[in-house]
């Protein structure tokens, strides 16, 4: 299983990449998703997610939408306007940190990773 | 993913009991994450399952989401008022903020006795009194539910949106007896004479477009939380 404090630097971004694919999602659905698209490499603890789904929310990137769901209430977030330019502006942070990583760990090669 | 049983269920809302949520949108998102996680493992699986998301979700960790929420709800009711009030003046809706400005106006300078100031004055504060329990009344509604899935919690249970709102529809009504009652104590006599309806009319428009403006982030907040 991957680290989680490598996770956590890149939750957001994980976060704004999948609610990008997937018109709205709710908080357990966004860990599962994680979980199988990495086939379990990397799971998002509940412990952070919450608190970076609500601060993505207070932010002005996310927006929610209350729905009844067998007798419960179910919060999905989905991404506003502001939400939506945020995805390629932490993609590419994520892609150029991930290019300087790759320098340091194999200086002679030159990474070429596309998102 | 299996239909839980009305003893697990019970199950699930006694170990949130425990937690003390009172915050609705924080309980509800719990409640969904424990339910749709034990749907997931048999009944055999059910008792460990549960117990690995008690450690999860302690009694610190969803107070501390709970209060940051709280928090920035209450600034995101602040900023969306103060954008709403920006934008009667910086958009394309400056005349409809005109138009009510100049019938109050124009009402202020139609007034006679100090009697009836007092009703232009008191306008404004009716319809925000009158706001003030109809939102109790929705909010009451929308958290019914929740409610009564919880009802053993011991402590009320509210949307974190509501007190925020609720603060800023009396507030004006509070300030409006300060402002009456407090020169009485003292015994001021205030002679505002002629000035008197210009006055009226700039603190109703101020009350009016305050109202408005909380009534329009009442509609936004009503689709995003429990209002």
């Amino acid at each position: 299983m991957s680290s989680n404090a490598l996770i956590k630097g890149s939750l957001q971004t994980i976060i704004l990449k999948l609610l990008e694919e997937n018109e709205k999602m709710y908080g357990y659905e966004i860990t599962q998703k994680v979980k199988e698209l990495t086939a379990g490499e990397i799971k998002i603890t509940e412990g952070a997610l919450y608190p970076a789904l609500h601060k993505l929310e207070a932010e002005g990137f996310l927006t929610t939408e209350i729905q009844q769901v067998d007798n419960r209430v179910r919060k999905y977030y989905s991404l506003t306007k502001d939400g939506q330019k945020e995805v390629s502006s932490k993609l590419a942070e994520l892609q150029s940190f991930v290019e300087s990583m790759q320098r340091i760990i194999n200086p002679g090669l030159k990474p070429d990773l596309g998102f | 993913m299996r239909t839980l049983s009305e003893q697990e269920f019970k199950e699930i809302q006694r170990s949130i009991f425990h937690k003390e949520i009172s915050s609705a949108e924080v309980l509800a998102e719990i409640y969904d994450h424990y339910v749709s996680h034990l749907q997931e493992f048999p009944e055999s699986e059910f008792g460990s399952q549960l117990f690995e998301l008690e450690q999860k979700f302690t009694y610190g960790y969803c107070h501390a989401i709970q209060a940051k929420f709280n928090k920035s709800v209450r600034e995101d009711i602040s900023k969306t008022q103060w954008r709403v009030l920006k934008s009667y003046f910086c958009t394309s809706r400056w005349i409809y903020a005109a138009g009510i400005l100049a019938v109050i106006f124009y009402v202020a300078t139609q007034t006679k006795s100090q009697q009836e100031i007092g009703i232009l004055l008191l306008s404004p504060l009716i319809l925000l009194t009158s706001m003030y329990v109809i939102f109790n009344w929705r909010v009451a509604q929308k958290i019914r539910p929740i409610k009564n899935t919880f009802k053993e919690i011991g402590i009320p249970i509210t949307s974190s949106v509501y007190r925020p709102i609720s603060e800023r529809l009396y507030l004006p009504v509070v300030l409006a007896q300060v402002l009456i009652y407090f020169p009485r104590l003292f015994s001021f006599d205030l002679d505002l004479g002629s000035l008197l309806p210009g006055i009226a009319a700039v603190i109703t428009s101020l009350l009016t477009l305050y109202m408005l403006s909380l009534l329009e982030v009442w509609k936004i907040k009503s689709k995003t939380a429990l209002l």
